[in-house]
């Protein structure tokens, strides 16, 4: 008898014993069949229609008699391979409704008749509301499906004849924030004369979407006057073109607005008290167990449709990817199974019919998804009732080609892998090779394709520091000097320049004393004349916007900003440089390397056997010199020697050079894709290369000790040095930030100096008679030999960068512990050892083993996975327990507290594992201890949450 | 900087330190005071594992202690510092941290030590320590949780007849 024949049969012995059916526990304790297995076998049954399942938990299974003629034509073909029956009726009463009334495009919507209901329910009433309908504003953080959901809005309308016109503009108001004249414009139009450049009358966005539907999307990005213009629009139908004083043009428009913001705070109130819709649409994480794996399918449908093949992927890349959701959605879910399945894609390339997604070839951001959804224990529980061990998607033509969003790549990636695999392979690589040069593409593609969409957020760490009001003078600054003055300006001028007005102007407005202009400012402002005009203007800019005089010393500190944010090379990617003895062993490498990658931040140096160290030196700084691009230099090489060159070379370049020995063609390629990225930094690339397939270490460890003993032997203090024009006033807002990162992290030793970029070089070297300078940030990257963090790194990373980059200077303690709470090391043996020197009256031998088996019976039945370090931890809480039982002094706890805990899920796990106790050691503990261990692992789940967040 | 609570227990961190005192106490800090413990990666490691979630925890030496106390840019935080033994106690409260009264929660047994409670073993060391804070007017008070009713552990001691 096969398993399956097992479970059918005792289902059917017992369909009269038991009419409502039987659980999945309740089979698998009488047929001796492990629960997972007995789960398998149950979901196929209901798939292939011989039993049915209750709703609603416990799930029951009983033979479904009924069904086995009805409906086994449908399960012919499944289409899918998870949810079982459920999903199954699902698609009956689609198919059903479908038929009946084909229009309404929100049936096929996920959820429409769950987490989405309601907002399905206030779309349709707000679109077939006579005569016009009613305006409506949909709320949702990024990647809820807004734009999608306004599409299919759009949709009814169209197919419930609601709207004369095909035809669905949308329009993002955050395309053209910073110019909200040229934003008006593209809505409303304007009239020839309107403004230079208006030469001939246009219409707007309204016009043409006259008798169509508008989608706004970023409304909260639309200035006031706009949102105005629009709201006089919203009552009265007409409106005006720039330039034209009466409002004569008329549109019928349906209007749909979508933002990401709390309307309260972002809109204007009059604006939205002429919303009567606000549809708020849930995040991802709000949604059923039962809608993300279906919203899951559907996007891998759309992925299937794409390659014509079908998609195979195990449950626990389905637990990965939907645990991989965080603050982006359905959106973020989207581009995750874009980057998995270009990946499975390339993987499957020789496989016609099919690709497969495996687990442990995700990338590691997704497989961190896995443990995310562990630790929500009722999620993953939802979750997994409804999984199989295997999915397969197959393409399917009918659910629908991918909708226009933002989400979408402008271009077709899997072409895109096909053609650069077949032109690598005619170069004649091998696969490996190709796999590793493609995933960094599609890597490249993606993170540049939704980098775009971040402009948001990199904003928002600068404005917990400087009023929103000063940014936005800034970016008008900032697109002033682009388009009239033609003067380029960079990213990280945002944050230097609004840093710098915020300081001055809290300084003029305090009425502290103006800035006094030294005779070295104004000479080394003379030799740059542009910037001083410019910076002129600039003044007259802020002048306006605030009203009163600023001083004309202020002049002069904007123009050395201006220096100082263009002198800064854009920082770049880091360098390599590969040394190696023999007349041609590091450039072939690095030919090799670079004809793979097609890099360009990768240098070789050869050395002929007679070539003398110091003449070896000289050419590695040369080539260190060559291929800095401001970001550090990773030298590889292929020998001890060699390895001792790196402060050396940092001394004499002063760039910040890190070197690893045993050099290999893998290796160079390894660390060229890794240096690919233009946000990679030097430290970390070292930290992964080093560890890369276990190369020796050992020199590093040499060195390290050198460097220890370097700055023991240095008894100069260490500093931090914040650079800004004045060393004033972004500099001091930047030691303010450090210096508490500094207390967060109990370091006293470390000293931050601000400095200013006028004679910078002459302060830093007073500084270094005192000081041993370890790191510096600010606006420009001084001629020194430590490492620098951008101001932009600084800010967004909320000092995340220099923690890391202290703990590096520090050591490596911090990182280490986190490992080794999970390591192996941590054994029975430990918790031992620690007994015995704690614990007075128990027999350390004897009682560890039995305390880890109890530990192990938690983890098996509350399915809670225990780091080793909780697990010791908790070995000595229970050996305390022990011992207060055997000296009589067991804590106590108030019956209230008590009551409380015997809710707890963990509660009858805790009372069954201390029956072990019982058993083995005739010992009892009281429900008072029993309370403490509970609170120990609520502890440790509240943690875990913590550090997920 | 504000000390709430100087506690000693061999076991410095643990689960009724984690689950109990650190609510009860209300710090924004935890610090682990041992030089041994500052070199044992093992004990480091579980001992910030038992750390209660959203309070930093730190293990740092003596010496550190004391210098952070004095350095008002630490003025900041409300810790609760732990330490293994009375000596260490004795030490912090030299180096200038001031405290009206010591938690004792548990001092493990050994060879050198005996017991004066259920929980509490002492040596001579132990013991010089306990006079020279007693002498300075400091509570020795003896608790497993802050519900607990305190004991005095001086009059343990003078029971033993060791003071």
């Amino acid at each position: 008898m096969t398993r399956r024949e097992k479970v059918l049969a005792y289902l059917e012995n017992h369909a009269l014993s038991i009419p409502q059916g039987v659980t999945t526990s309740e089979i698998s304790e009488a047929i001796g069949v492990l629960r997972p297995n007995v789960s398998k076998e149950l979901n196929q049954l209901v798939r292939e229609g011989r039993i049915a399942k209750t709703k609603g938990r416990p799930v029951r299974y009983y033979v479904n008699h009924a069904a086995e003629a009805g409906e086994s034509k449908l399960q012919q073909k499944p289409n899918i391979g998870f949810a079982g029956y459920a999903r199954i009726r699902d698609q009956r009463i689609k198919e059903d409704t479908a038929n009946r009334n084909e229009t309404d495009v929100f049936k096929h919507m996920i959820g429409s008749r769950g987490s989405l209901k309601n907002q399905v329910e206030q779309a349709k009433a707000a679109l077939l509301y006579p005569p016009h309908g009613l305006n409506t504003l949909i709320i949702g953080a990024t990647g809820s499906g807004k734009t999608y959901f306004a599409s299919k809005m759009y949709r009814f309308a169209l197919d419930k004849k609601i709207i004369s016109k095909k035809g669905f503009t949308t329009f993002n108001c955050a395309d053209y924030a910073h110019n909200p004249q040229l934003l008006m414009s593209h809505l409303f139009g304007y009239v020839k004369g309107a403004f230079t450049g208006a030469s001939t009358d246009k219409d707007g966005l309204i016009q043409e979407a006259d008798g169509g539907m508008l989608f706004l999307d970023e409304v909260h990005r639309l200035p006031p006057e706009g949102q105005e213009m629009i709201f006089y629009f919203m009552d009265h139908g007409t409106y005006s073109r720039l330039g034209e004083t009466a409002k004569v043009h008329h549109a019928d428009v349906r209007l749909v607005f979508a933002t990401t913001e709390d309307p309260k705070s972002s809109l204007l109130q009059t604006f939205v008290r002429r919303i009567p819709i606000i549809i708020q649409l849930p995040d991802f994480n709000q949604r059923s167990a039962h809608e993300k794996l279906q919203l899951l399918e559907q996007l891998l449908t759309l992925e299937a449709n794409r390659i014509h093949k079908n998609i195979r992927l195990g449950e626990d890349v389905v637990q990965a990817l939907l645990g991989s959701v965080t603050y982006g959605n359905i959106g973020q879910l989207k581009s995750n199974i874009q980057l998995i399945c270009a990946q499975g894609f390339l993987n499957s390339m020789h496989n016609k019919n099919e690709i497969s997604l495996q687990f442990s070839q995700l990338p590691p951001n997704i497989k961190d998804g896995l443990s995310n959804l562990a630790n929500n224990r009722q999620e993953l529980g939802n979750l997994s009732r409804l999984l199989e061990p295997t999915m397969v998607i197959k393409p399917d033509a009918e659910r629908g080609l991918p909708d226009i969003d933002s989400y979408e790549l402008p271009y077709n990636l899997y072409e895109i892998i096909v053609d650069k695999a077949a032109l690598l392979k005619e170069e004649g690589l091998d696969q490996s090779a190709i796999s590793n040069f493609i995933m960094t593409d599609i890597n490249l593609h993606l993170k540049s394709f939704y980098r775009q969409g971040k402009i948001e957020k990199t904003d928002g760490g600068l404005s917990e520091i400087v009023d929103q009001d000063i940014i936005d003078l800034t970016k008008r600054i900032q697109q002033m000097l682009q388009e009239r003055e033609n003067y380029p300006v960079r990213d990280n001028f945002i944050y230097a320049m609004s840093l710098h007005i915020s300081s001055f102007i809290k300084r003029i407005q305090s009425g502290k004393p103006l800035r006094t202009m030294s005779t070295d400012l104004i000479s080394m402002v003379h030799d740059y004349p542009t910037e001083l005009k410019i910076a002129e203007r600039v003044k007259n800019l802020i002048q306006d916007h605030y009203h009163f005089p600023i001083p004309e010393s202020e002049v002069y500190y904007i123009a050395i900003l201006l220096v100082s944010l263009k002198s800064e090379p854009k920082a770049g990617k880091v360098g390599i440089v590969v040394a190696a003895h023999g007349n041609s062993t590091a450039s072939s490498m690095v030919q090799v390397v670079s004809q793979l990658l097609s890099v360009d931040n990768i240098a070789a140096y050869d050395m002929p056997l007679e070539m003398s160290p110091k003449i070896a030196l000289d050419g590695i700084a040369s080539q260190v010199k060559n291929i800095d691009q401001g970001n550090g230099v990773l030298l590889l090489v292929d020998m001890g020697s060699l390895s001792t060159f790196s402060n050396k070379l940092t001394e004499k370049t002063n760039i910040h050079v890190r070197t690893i020995d045993m050099v290999t063609t893998a290796m160079v390629l390894e660390a060229a894709r890794k240096t690919a990225l233009i946000d990679s930094d030097l430290e970390t690339v070292y930290r992964e290369l080093r560890e890369f397939d276990g190369y020796s270490r050992t020199v590093e460890k040499v060195q390290k000790k050198k460097e220890y003993v370097r700055k023991i032997s240095d008894q100069r203090e260490k500093a931090i040095i914040a650079i800004c024009s004045t060393g004033e006033g972004t500099a001091r807002r930047i030691k303010d930030l450090l210096d508490k990162i500094l207390v967060d992290n109990l370091i006293d030793d470390i000293t931050v100096i601000t400095v200013s970029v006028v004679s910078m070089s002459e302060q830093i070297a007073r500084i270094q008679q005192n000081y041993q300078i370890v790191a510096a940030t600010g606006i420009v990257r001084p001629q020194i030999a430590a490492p620098f963090v951008s101001l932009e790194n600084l800010l967004q990373g909320g000092g995340e960068r220099f923690v890391s980059l202290i703990e590096e200077i520090n050591n490596h303690a911090a990182r280490e512990a986190e490992d080794l709470e999970h390591s192996e090391l941590l054994t029975k043996e430990t918790s031992q050892n620690y007994l015995e020197q704690y614990f007075t009256f128990i027999n350390p031998v004897k009682i560890a083993g039995v305390l880890w088996d109890y530990c192990d019976f938690i983890q098996q039945r509350s399915k809670y996975k225990m780091s080793n370090g909780f697990k010791v931890n908790l070995i000595m809480h229970l050996a305390g327990a022990l011992e207060r039982y055997l000296t009589r002094s067991e804590m106590s706890v108030d019956e209230q507290r008590l009551s409380g805990v015997r809710n707890e899920t963990l509660y009858p796990i805790i009372k069954q594992a201390n029956e072990i106790l019982n058993k083995t050691l005739n010992i009892k503990l009281s429900d008072a201890e029993v309370f403490y261990i509970i609170e120990l692992f609520n502890t440790e789940k509240e943690k875990m949450i913590h550090k997920n967040n | 900087m504000d000390v709430r609570l100087l506690r000693i227990d061999s076991r410095l961190l643990h689960g009724q330190v984690t689950t109990n005192w650190a609510k009860a106490v209300k710090v924004n800090r935890i610090l682990i005071v041992s030089d041994r413990v500052a070199e044992d990666l093992t004990r480091k490691t579980l001992i910030i594992q038992a750390a209660p979630p959203g309070i930093r925890t730190n293990v740092i030496t003596v010496e550190k202690m004391i210098r952070l106390y004095r350095d008002p840019r630490f003025d900041i935080l409300k810790p609760m510092i732990l330490v293994e033994d009375p000596v260490d106690a004795k030490r912090v409260v030299e180096g200038g941290i001031k405290v009206e009264s010591i938690n004792i929660g548990a001092i493990s047994f050994d060879t050198t030590r005996i017991m004066v409670t259920d929980a509490i073993a002492v040596n001579a060391a132990d013991v010089e320590a306990f006079k020279w804070l007693h002498d300075r007017g400091i509570k020795l008070d003896v608790r497993k949780v802050s519900s607990d009713s305190s004991k005095n552990l001086w009059k343990s001691l003078s029971e033993k007849g060791l003071v």
